[in-house]
């Protein structure tokens, strides 16, 4: 499975990436939302969960969120935030424009693992050998 | 508009604590009383919120503190060399993620800002920040108001 990571920060992409990488994802990374949209329009496979920051220049999370939802083709993307912003009417509006899932910065590899247990997506047993 | 109170110290803490605790895997100890904190050069990261209350969060910390932060973030090998845009990455990302731990516990409506870093050889004024010990070294945290 493929995950695209949504942050504007390197080091969460690449703390985010370290996560999903030892569960068994391969990981495509943008740094905004605009960049995430330019990733998913250039692949012939798509990822099966995109990770999203909420607070990005050039485009926020939502909109991409919104955006991914929009467009039909792009449907089957599991869509989870991952961002600061922790209040409820926030968790509301992201679930409302289509997010499936939330995860409040800061967070540990063991809640993260827990989120994409939720949503059905551990390739492989964590923890276990492959 | 101001409609909410700034945060105070203790709930700076509580958010730096829960930020080193879960991303930094360290605990945020309080600068030792009777301590003078020491600063020459480093970096400094702003970030600001907007809404019912209006001003910005400083974290200011030696370039060697902030090299050893982004290198706890990460996870790497103590000894390795991070290229400067990755620990003013990993600096400004720490102080957003604290900023909105902040914005969570105040209440109200406000927004975030996205995290700016510099450098700076301005010394931080000690006795208007909150200073947590980070192996030793300090760390300044500064909760800036606008201007009325």
């Amino acid at each position: 499975m493929r995950v695209l990571i949504v942050d504007d920060s390197r080091a969460m992409r690449r703390i985010i990436g370290r996560i999903l990488g030892d569960a068994g994802f391969e990981v495509l990374e943008a740094g905004d939302g605009q960049e995430a949209i330019d990733v998913l329009e250039a692949q012939t496979q798509l990822p099966t969960l995109a990770c999203v920051d909420w607070n990005m220049p050039v485009m926020d999370g939502l909109t991409f969120v919104t955006e991914v939802r929009r467009r039909p083709e792009w449907r089957a993307i599991t869509l989870m935030m991952v961002t600061t912003e922790s209040e409820s009417d926030r968790i509301v509006r992201a679930l409302a424009a289509g997010a499936h899932e939330y995860l409040i910065k800061p967070f540990t590899a063991d809640a993260m693992v827990e989120k994409l247990d939720l949503l059905g997506l551990l390739p492989v047993s964590v923890g276990e050998p492959s | 508009m101001t409609r909410v109170a700034a945060p105070d110290e203790a709930l700076v803490h509580a958010a730096i604590e829960q930020v080193w605790g879960s991303m930094l895997f360290s605990a945020a100890e309080p600068w030792p009383a009777g301590v003078a904190p020491e600063f020459e050069t480093g970096l400094q990261a702003q970030i600001e919120l907007r809404g019912d209350w209006n001003g910005r969060l400083v974290l200011t910390c030696d370039s060697g503190v902030a090299a050893q932060i982004a290198i706890a973030m990460l996870g790497v090998d103590p000894d390795e060399a991070l290229p400067e845009d990755d620990v003013h990455d990993a600096v400004g990302e720490v102080l957003n993620i604290v900023g909105g731990s902040v914005k969570g516990a105040l209440g109200g409506v406000l927004a975030l800002g996205l995290p700016g870093v510099s450098e700076t050889s301005a010394s931080p004024a000690s006795d208007e920040c909150l200073v947590v010990a980070w192996r030793g070294a300090p760390v300044f945290v500064q909760v800036v108001p606008d201007a009325a």
